[in-house]
């Protein structure tokens, strides 16, 4: 008898866990009807213009679900706004983390309408998206004439997703470091040049060992390996965007100069510690290049270093782009949805581009410089220190394209080879080459570097 | 007049069995039968389920895989691997078994819960304590022993130090398995060991050590099962650095698969690693079992 219930008891449960996998949807939702179209709300936006006095989905309610991976406080916030607008519609967050994402969103797109009608996109995953996109239904133009980088987006003369803040690196430095060693303001270095020498003012030892990094970079070499070799003059891709280079002369002089720091200067050191940002912020190392979420970094970890920031310096004051950038992208549509919610984000996202206000709240949560042009004076955004360092010569940076992640991690494999294996700097930067020609060779990629509008300059 | 043989299961009996065993091969056949067939066709194509990718490659996954430097550097620091683990897990496992069984040793509980803990502390939290007492400002290792080594960024140091901290976290589970194979061998054989005059080394050369034959072949071919898809530690600790010094076989192939998506290849180099680890086990069967199973063979 017991043997039997027990046996009924797993059966039970095994049938539960089966069914549990399943689609968990229900069709119970019914929602509010809206029926004011004139809401008496102001029209938003400049070029990309957004009209609330309209119903959408003729007033009848309509869900729909927007998958991110971070922030679902202030991206909701831009949802319940919406919802003000146009009660007839329930957007739910759903959060989700980093690790996993891009895994869990395409297999949920391949489902079609179950899957999410909005998310959010990050550029280098733009290869497993693009197939479930909807391009949006705004004009390429009144986007472009609103979002300066909007242009680097556009395939076939769609847009499927863009830019709502831009990030790139810079030099962060510590004040109380940089006064200690008598230097002031004036002293901020505009070269590499200038830069070797002031970190050597800033390095200190006692005796044959290192207490203070004039400058660290553990960790960021491959960041400065993709950005600061376009100083040269240099491009990763040919002119066609599809064959990269990554052994031309200013690739292999970054690399030396990089070097170099470490082992003639010395002022820093591979066995410094294991991580630049975790080093600055314990007071260890006096300068980092790092990216603006360094800012948050920072601003949760370590509230009380007292730092300043200055934008990456040159080889010769005159660069062809001072280093590269990456955006954070506004959500994408989801083709496969019900004709209804693929209206509604529609809609949304016509609201997200028009709100100046919310753009500007996202930009100051990760430290962006702001791609709609309409933000860019903004005094609180210039008042943020990664914001305002690369604000003078933003036109000057370039984006390489949706970067495919075998470039990065084999600059990284290429970079660690260099500095703690001894590999000399062609063999680490051909041997990468090669693994990476080979891995492009079967996908679809074009690298955006041609869009840069000062491509013409390049040597 | 004869009785009716009374059935040794009942029809219930019958039933039930015949249900669990109905919802284990289902199972099997769902969950791992079908996707090895998939990943085995999907080598030889060009593979990204995200985006719906698949086109037919021939060989070309398994061309490359033989022509990349880093695949055969993998497979060099998964034979290294493997073989020192699995070595010091057994020494250390029988020693230290040896010694908790002894009839010197008191408190043999605390000792087999003390020498257990790391086996069923979470791999992940171990690996990121022994980053951190690794590391070369501020970690233990260094500050104990007077040290100035940048253990995880070295490429002489990297996998050893790797290595360290799995032999130090999985010894327990064979101190166990060969505390229960010590126990289960009769004392009669010990009392006629020490009859004959035999002295402590050749009780345990002649005596011990083959009766703890059969434990000793399943903590080899286990450890060598794991070990052979070990990509955890490498994953926590160095992410296969610094350069390549410390890809094992298994997180190249989370590596290909999972990080730049390529399934096939990925697919193609798991395909490798599974003939490799089938040859490996029938290998060590040979090289620990065989004998006894001759002998058995002779006396039927």
């Amino acid at each position: 008898m017991w043997r039997k219930m027990i046996a009924m008891c797993m059966t039970l449960s095994m049938l539960l866990t089966l069914t549990g996998c399943g689609n968990s949807k229900t069709a119970s939702y019914k929602g509010v009807t809206d029926s004011q179209p004139d809401k008496g709300l102001e029209i938003m936006g400049d070029r990309v213009t957004y009209d609330p006095n309209h119903l959408v989905n003729d007033g009848k309610p309509v869900e729909l679900e927007w998958w991110l991976w971070d922030a679902a406080d202030l991206f909701g916030s831009i949802a319940r706004e919406y919802e003000k607008i146009h009660p007839n519609v329930t957007i739910h967050i759903v959060n989700n983390p980093w690790d996993g994402f891009w895994t869990k969103l395409p297999l949920a797109l391949q489902k079609g309408e179950s899957g999410p009608t909005l998310f959010n996109v990050h550029n280098s995953y733009q290869h497993l998206l693009l197939t479930y996109m909807e391009p949006y239904d705004i004009d390429v133009n009144d986007l472009e004439a609103d979002f300066f980088t909007a242009k680097s987006h556009e395939i076939d003369g769609k847009i499927y997703y863009c830019d709502f803040g831009i990030m790139t690196g810079t030099i962060y430095y510590n004040k109380d470091m940089w006064t200690k060693a008598g230097l002031t303001e004036k002293d901020i270095p505009k070269t590499w040049d200038e830069f070797r020498e002031i970190a050597k003012n800033l390095t200190i030892f006692e005796g044959d060992e290192m207490v203070q990094a004039g400058f660290n970079y553990n960790g960021d070499f491959e960041n400065l390996m993709q950005g600061v070799p376009y100083q040269y003059g240099n491009t990763i891709f040919d002119e066609t965007g599809t064959i990269p280079s990554l052994t031309q002369d200013g690739q292999k002089k970054t690399a030396q100069m990089m070097l170099d720091f470490y082992e003639k200067d010395h002022v820093g050191d591979k066995d410094f510690g294991t991580d630049a940002a975790q080093s600055f912020g314990q007071g260890q190392s006096a300068m980092v290049y790092k990216w603006g979420h360094f800012y948050g970094y920072l601003k949760t970890n370590y509230p009380d270093i007292n730092y300043g920031t200055f934008e990456i310096p040159t080889v010769d004051g005159k660069p062809f782009a001072y280093d590269r950038y990456n955006g954070e992208a506004t959500p994408g549509i989801n083709k496969n949805a019900r004709p209804e919610q693929v209206e509604v984000a529609q809609d949304f996202i016509r609201f997200y581009l028009a709100n100046q206000e919310k753009q500007k709240e996202l930009c100051m949560n990760y430290s962006l410089f702001p791609a709609n042009n309409a933000l860019r004076e903004d005094k609180d955004l210039q008042s943020n220190p990664a914001i305002q360092a690369v604000s003078e010569h933003i036109d000057r940076y370039i984006w390489p394209g949706a970067m495919p992640a075998t470039l990065g991690d084999n600059l990284k494999i290429a970079c660690q080879d260099m500095m703690y294996n001894g590999t000399s700097i062609e063999e680490a930067l051909k041997t990468a080459e090669d693994i990476v020609k080979v891995d492009l060779s079967n996908q679809e990629f074009v690298a955006s570097e041609n869009l840069y509008d000062k491509y013409s300059e390049r040597k | 007049m004869l009785r009716k043989r009374k059935p040794l299961q009942s029809k219930s009996e019958v039933i039930l069995r015949n249900i669990v065993l109905t919802f284990l091969v289902v199972y099997m056949i769902i969950f791992l039968i079908i996707p090895v067939m998939i990943a085995f066709v999907g080598s030889f194509h060009i593979w990204n389920p995200l985006n719906g990718t698949y086109k037919w490659t021939g060989l070309d996954n398994y061309i490359r895989m033989f022509q990349y430097p880093t695949f055969w550097l993998s497979m060099k620091n998964t034979v290294i691997f493997c073989a020192v683990v699995v070595f010091f897990r057994i020494v250390l496992g029988l020693a230290l078994a040896y010694g908790i069984t002894s009839k010197l040793i008191k408190h043999k509980t605390f000792f087999r819960t003390i020498f257990y803990m790391p086996t069923v502390t979470p791999l992940v939290a171990v690996a990121y304590v022994w980053k951190i007492m690794y590391n070369p400002q501020f970690g233990l290792i260094n500050n104990l022993f007077g040290f100035d080594i940048n253990w995880l960024y070295s490429s002489k140091f990297a996998l050893p130090a790797v290595m360290l901290m799995t032999i130090w976290k999985d010894f327990g589970y064979a101190v166990i398995l060969f505390m229960s194979g010590l126990l289960s061998i009769p004392s009669d054989y010990y009392e006629a060991s020490n009859i004959d005059g035999a002295n402590a080394w050749q009780t345990f050369r002649y005596i011990t050590l083959p009766l703890l034959k059969p434990t000793m072949v399943f903590v080899v071919i286990t450890s060598l099962i794991s070990y052979l898809q070990a990509y955890v530690p490498v994953m926590v600790m160095t992410k296969g650095g610094p350069g390549t010094s410390t890809f094992l076989s298994s997180y190249l192939v989370y590596d290909q698969a999972f990080v730049k998506y390529n399934f096939g290849y990925a697919s193609a180099i798991a395909f490798f690693i599974l003939i490799f680890t089938a040859i490996l086990t029938v290998f060590s069967f040979r090289l620990t079992g065989d004998s006894t199973s001759k002998k058995k063979k002779v006396r039927s």
